[in-house]
């Protein structure tokens, strides 16, 4: 387990270019070209994707890197297992990925995330661009707390969900 | 529109009319004409939300009588919130750890003998 703070939570912002998308940015202390390889090889990608902590662990993670290539990675968490998958849209390294992702537990929601990488002053920004299936979908999404409470619409629903899972 | 059970929520919560439906239910069951009372509504056109609810599963009606009593039905809106809220933690949590990470490998990068794997 990695105990390393993380020293560029600060930078992490998120906005909303399209009514069915939310856009994440945030800066990295590395080159782009180790981003690009963390964010894309397997060997890599099981040391940080979903490893949230004391046991948390990545059993499965398959990437076949070239577009139309499929990839799959499972997560172990405490309360049992979370499967994503995907396919490679397209690949520009060390700039710019896009893939479909499905978290297997709602295998409706099919998203599409556009990753794109670019060096600001010695270090990298990621901006990934989460395309959901509708602007309601999106709006669900962003109403638990993406953007921790600015502006949302959904702030009502929020406090029903919460008043229903408390009965 | 797209038939899955979770777009099908989704579609239901975009209208704000609905959403105040469905807070007043989380308050308990009511009839119809409860329900259009606070809304400058008419009952057609609040019964037209109320089957939009119903079709989405959010919301069930008793056939009883004239009240027609709606209850609201939690476990849909449970399963949008619990999606939803996954997605943020995923992201939130992939982003810290990706940062963290980078932040470990460079350091191997600049003293190799000091950290290992």
């Amino acid at each position: 387990m990695i105990a390393t703070p993380t020293v560029n939570k600060d930078t992490f912002s998120v906005s909303t270019p399209a009514d069915d998308e939310i856009r994440m940015t945030r800066l990295f202390d590395a080159p782009r070209k180790l981003v690009f390889e963390a964010m894309s090889r397997p060997e890599h990608v099981r040391r940080w994707w979903g490893c949230l902590g004391e046991g948390y662990s990545v059993p499965v993670c398959e990437i076949d890197l070239r577009v139309g290539g499929k990839w799959r990675f499972v997560n172990r968490h405490p309360q049992g297992e979370a499967a994503f998958h995907g396919e490679y849209l397209e690949l520009d390294p060390p700039g710019r990925m896009v893939f479909t992702e499905i978290f297997e537990d709602y295998p409706d929601v099919v998203t599409t995330v556009t990753s794109v990488l670019t060096e600001e002053g010695g270090k990298t920004r990621l901006t990934a661009t989460v395309k959901y299936p509708s602007s309601e979908v999106r709006d669900i999404v962003r109403s638990t707390g993406m953007e921790h409470g600015a502006g949302l619409s959904y702030d009502r629903l929020e406090d029903l969900v919460a008043e229903l899972s408390r009965a | 529109m797209r038939t899955d059970p979770l777009s099908a929520t989704f579609a239901a919560l975009a209208d704000p009319t609905r959403r105040a439906i469905l807070e007043r239910l989380a308050r308990g069951e009511c009839s119809v004409t409860e329900l259009a009372e606070p809304f400058a509504m008419s009952l057609p056109a609040i019964s037209k939300h109320l089957r939009v609810l119903e079709r989405a599963g959010l919301i069930t009606q008793r056939r009883d009588a004239q009240r027609r009593p709606c209850r609201i039905e939690a476990t849909p809106l449970r399963d949008a919130a619990g999606w939803a809220e996954h997605v943020r933690a995923v992201w939130e949590g992939r982003l810290d750890r990706l940062d963290a990470y980078l932040d470990e490998l460079t350091k191997q990068q600049t003293n190799p003998q000091e950290t290992k794997p």
